[in-house]
């Protein structure tokens, strides 16, 4: 059983998580309303409660490793509720970044695919392009005929035409020098 | 009225019916959108989630944009987009270093101050009741709907300063305006698994099996979205969800300015309402009302 002895070293990745994510974690009372709101806490995933007290208890490889944060679709419901005010989507980039920055393994490849994927998009176009992204995620996770029927579906409708996925469109240069200058920026810290 | 329109990456895919029935029922309520000069994506969630700087960056980009030749309030369809271009000004306003930062990605200075309204947050407080009854033809009477809010249009409220985070009522006033039968239930801002649609679909179907389930016990002719992703994982999944209930459902997922256009007398088509899985035409027939 960990057991915190006060030292102050015990506190490094705590404040760090306080300092980048702007959350009073230290307010924290482990009360759960977070977890009993949370619509992806699980046994699997856990929840907000026991990602904060990880941090708390200077966990950092158990934190930084949460499918919790991958999971976290910023729906707002723990910060609704929670007495002290504790945002854990903003929590989740605070981890997110310091996992990438210390170039750990995303604990979810799938969700961290389409995140990755969905912005690559955005940097190229300016505008994510929804099927091209859906049909580049199916392909990689070795699934490219997953949910067809839909898509076939929404196709005969005239929802979406089948050449979006093959039409790149025009893109935004504006929006790439964006990326790159928050890459160089990051970088010179 | 005039007002700045930001659209947003959704309504030129999966929810063009949504950017088609917003522009009809605009014209129709004398407001004048104005689509936002050249706008990119805000950052969605992916952005939000990976890089802060760069999902303020986004947002602010698209704001700085606006800002130079701003035509009144700006409203947003979609409840992330709008969620993350009113925070993106929140953000900076209380952290300058972030604004500083940003401004340098962005290269340009960025006033932050712009009126930023969600669409259903423009059409209820703005627009008003009053000017909705007026433009009523057909009265959705008999239509038994059942409003949902979702996520992000209601959450953090901090952000979103929209109605009641946990009980809503907006959407239930304008169906109601619009002569519909409105429902009540517990799940209005529960969320659809937004997302992870891709990644983590059987999370989606779960939450959305639990949504459709209880909308369909409650006798719901259909269900009314604010949301492009909500609609997208409600409609798309309910055939996901009868493979784990056992129970079929085929439930029309609408916007709220679908129906807001048809009780105004424009004709489906113009709204988009052939696009959806689940057909709402067959419905809306056997009701008398197209």
């Amino acid at each position: 059983m960990l057991r915190l002895t006060g030292n102050s070293s015990e506190r490094v990745f705590l404040n760090d998580m306080m300092n980048k994510s702007g959350q009073r974690l230290l307010e924290c009372l482990q009360c759960g309303k977070c977890t009993g709101s949370c619509p992806v806490a699980s046994p699997e995933t856990g929840g907000p409660r026991q990602l904060i007290a990880q941090i708390l208890a200077g966990m950092k490889d158990h934190a930084l490793t949460n499918p919790m944060w991958w999971y976290c679709v910023s729906c707002g419901s723990c910060v609704t509720r929670c007495p002290v005010d504790i945002n854990v989507y903003e929590l989740a980039t605070a981890l997110c970044e310091t996992a990438a920055r210390e170039g750990i393994t995303p604990s979810e490849r799938e969700i961290h695919l389409f995140e990755d994927l969905f912005l690559k998009s955005v940097r190229k176009y300016g505008r994510v392009k929804e099927l091209r992204t859906v049909a580049l995620f199916n392909l990689m996770t070795m699934n490219p005929l997953k949910d067809m029927d839909k898509g076939i579906a929404l196709m005969k409708k005239g929802a979406i035409g089948p050449l979006e996925i093959f039409r790149a469109g025009k893109k935004d240069d504006k929006v790439e020098r964006i990326f790159k200058r928050v890459e160089s920026t990051r970088e010179g810290e | 009225m005039k007002a700045t329109y930001y659209p947003g990456c959704s309504l030129e895919g999966t929810a063009r019916p949504y950017d088609l029935s917003t522009r009809q029922v605009c014209s129709a309520l004398g407001v004048d959108l104005q689509e936002a000069p050249d706008w990119s994506c805000c950052g969605s969630s992916p952005a939000l989630k990976m890089n802060r700087v760069l999902s303020v960056a986004l947002s602010a980009h698209n704001i700085a944009q606006i800002e130079r030749r701003q035509v009144g309030d700006v409203v947003v369809p979609c409840p992330f987009c709008f969620r993350r271009l009113a925070s993106a000004q929140q953000e900076m306003k209380a952290d300058p270093q972030l604004k500083q930062r940003v401004e340098t990605a962005i290269e340009t200075t960025v006033q932050g101050e712009l009126s930023v309204h969600s669409l259903l947050g423009y059409i209820r407080n703005e627009v008003g009741l009053a000017t909705i009854r007026e433009n009523v033809k057909k009265p959705l009477k008999g239509l038994r709907l059942i409003p949902y809010y979702g996520c992000y249009q209601v959450r953090p409220p901090k952000v979103t300063r929209f109605d009641d985070p946990e009980n809503p009522s907006s959407l239930d006033e304008i169906l109601d305006a619009l002569g519909a039968v409105v429902l009540d239930w517990d799940f209005k801002a529960e969320c659809c698994g937004a997302a992870l649609a891709l990644a983590k679909t059987e999370k989606v179907t779960e939450l959305c099996g639990r949504l459709i389930r209880e909308a369909a016990y409650r006798g719901a002719d259909a269900l009314v979205v604010v949301c492009p992703l909500c609609q997208a994982n409600l409609d798309m999944r309910q055939d996901d969800v009868r493979a784990h209930h056992g129970t079929k459902y085929s439930l029309p997922i609408l916007y709220f300015t679908e129906l807001m256009g048809l009780s105004f007398g424009i004709s489906p088509s113009a709204l988009g309402m052939d696009h959806h899985i689940h057909d709402p035409l067959i419905l809306l027939k056997n009701k008398g009302l197209t």
